[in-house]
């Protein structure tokens, strides 16, 4: 058996493999399916001070190789996360990455605050495509990732920062340096592309929200050309994701440069996906007389 | 809950546009009742969500499902053959429950027939089911013989061309007075059950009422909220796991 295990921003996961936010809720559901303590970390179900009723449905569609979401980061607030999920999560001891988001700075500011010290890292939902106010608004300019981030990372005494990344922007370079001058201490990417689908008999959007956004298999050469550019912009770490799907995929993305990976969309092809993706690598690091992980890390030879 | 390879048996048209596939699971998975759904997948690589199918017919290790050919997804899946594996998650969700009722009317219109059939096949030896069924046409007619289970069975097309003309709802409604039903259980578009909800409230049938919703689904687990549906306490519940049965005065249609 290879070593699996990473160490991101001196935290230890078991292996790379995590959950994506969004497509994993707080870890429950899957565990009925399989014992989620397998897993390297879940970073959960996007969360807000105030609970949050999200949008109307339908919320989902479906395009080639892609899914369309539009959840509009529906939640039970951070109490609630504290009190009824965190305990679930920490008895599981996989690695709590607490997804934030925000509608105001100020918003952004007070989570961190609230679960400074409580998660074992904090994952900056700056990216979110379906929430008309912040979200995404404050993850497309670089000063803005740079003062959400700075804001974030001064409530943040003694939990690491992770700031997610969205892939709608001019220079993921950019974005990715504003990130780290402004104190994250690693970078999560990418969150989803906004896209459409149209039901063209009723002459309207599939989803109610218009539009949503696009993640799964279909987008996975793009989100590793960025999460490649991520990774040689700045010297702080990178976690990886963009239709994983299989240990192969997950191989590529750390090959690219992420530390770690995060599997979302897969999880709902097959609920089993994450579990298949770690004992996979394992296997192909076998395979190829590989004893650590991390040595496939940024690893590329350019053409 | 399972999440498995399952073996197609069969893929066959059954209706108009409607197939019914039964899998062969490689495990047993427990008992599934009418009301709960599984999670399958196309077949098709290029689609990453799962269909959501109502449970029609449990035994064993084989399920059947039925579906309509609506988008590429359905469109895709009546090209699976026989012996063909497909990823499929279940089972999915709550079920009719009807251990407190024995007689029981049943509202059933379109592809909302098929959780229905389920639950009458499961409990038509013990419990008396009055049906009222609804099709399109003579040519959406399907599973005569499993609704023939019920005690009283009425049919109705919009057209007339099968059975009486007309809607189940209002078949049922007309005839309410003369059926026992200790509860009424629903399924169908969501037109229907919205008018079953009204009607219901306007005539003052208090009868228990269960429906079964219908939603697109991501995970089909509750993990990612997707197929929500609106509570009368202005809350959310997710159709895939706090349904998809609901009592029809707890949620908005």
């Amino acid at each position: 058996m290879a070593n699996l295990q990473v160490e991101i921003c001196g935290v230890k996961f078991k292996n790379p493999v995590i959950a994506a936010s969004g497509t994993f809720g707080f870890g429950r559901e899957y565990n009925l399916l399989y014992d989620i303590s397998v897993l390297g970390g879940v970073s959960t179900k996007g969360t807000t001070i105030e609970p949050r009723p999200g949008n109307p449905v339908p919320r989902i569609a479906e395009g080639s190789s892609v899914i369309l979401n539009s959840v509009g980061l529906q939640n039970p607030g951070v109490e609630h996360f504290i009190k009824e999920d965190l305990p679930f999560l920490k008895s599981k001891g996989v690695v709590i990455i607490a997804n934030v988001a925000g509608k105001t700075l100020e918003d952004y500011g007070n989570i961190c605050a609230r679960l400074n010290g409580i998660a074992d890292m904090i994952e900056l939902n700056i990216s979110c495509p379906n929430v008309h106010a912040g979200g995404m608004a404050l993850g497309i300019k670089p000063q803005n990732i740079y003062e959400v981030t700075k804001l974030a990372k001064a409530n943040l005494t003694k939990t690491p920062l992770i700031v997610k990344l969205s892939p709608n922007v001019e220079s993921i370079p950019s974005n990715a340096r504003a990130a780290e001058e402004g104190g994250a201490d690693c970078i999560s990417l990418i969150n989803t592309f906004t896209g459409m689908v149209i039901d063209i008999e009723r002459r309207k959007p599939i989803l109610a929200n218009n539009t949503g956004g696009v993640s799964g298999a279909g987008i996975k050469p793009i989100a590793l050309r960025m999460v490649y550019e991520a990774a040689h912009a700045v010297k702080i770490p990178v976690i990886g994701m963009g239709g994983i799907t299989c240990a192969e995929d997950a191989i590529e993305f750390m090959m690219a440069g992420a530390r770690a990976v995060q599997v979302g969309t897969a999880n709902f092809t097959n609920g089993n996906s994450m579990p298949e993706i770690i004992s996979g690598m394992d296997r192909w690091l076998n395979n190829h007389g590989i004893k650590d992980v991390n040595q496939i890390v940024d690893v590329l030879t350019l053409n | 809950m399972k999440d498995l390879l399952a073996t197609v048996k069969a893929n066959k048209r059954i209706a108009q546009n409607i197939y019914m596939i039964t899998l062969t699971l490689p495990e047993e998975v427990g008992a599934m009742h009418g009301g709960q759904f599984v999670n399958l997948s196309t077949g098709n690589g290029a689609h990453l969500l799962r269909r959501p199918l109502g449970v029609c017919m449990a035994e064993g290790n084989e399920v059947s499902v039925c579906y309509q050919v609506k988008g590429n997804g359905t469109k895709y899946l009546t090209t699976v053959e026989a012996g063909r594996k497909l990823r499929v998650l279940l089972p999915c969700g709550n079920w009719f429950d009807l251990d407190d009722y024995k007689n029981i009317a049943v509202i059933g219109g379109g592809v909302g027939i098929f959780p229905l059939v389920a639950t009458i096949r499961e409990h038509f030896q013990t419990k008396n089911f009055y049906s009222y069924i609804g099709f399109r046409n003579i040519d959406a007619v399907c599973l005569y013989n499993e609704l023939a289970k019920s005690k009283r069975l009425t049919i109705t097309t919009d057209d007339g061309s099968y059975g009486q003309k007309g809607n189940a709802v209002s078949a049922y409604l007309e005839d309410a007075a003369n059926v026992p039903a200790d509860a009424i259980i629903s399924c169908g578009p969501p037109v229907m059950l919205k008018v079953l909800k009204q009607k219901l409230k306007e005539q003052g049938i208090k009868t228990p009422c269960f429906v079964s919703l219908e939603e697109r689904m991501g995970c089909g687990m509750g993990a990612c909220l997707v197929c929500v549906c609106k509570t009368e306490d202005g809350g959310n519940a997710r159709v895939c796991r706090d349904g998809p049965v609901f009592n029809i005065d707890e949620v908005q249609l």
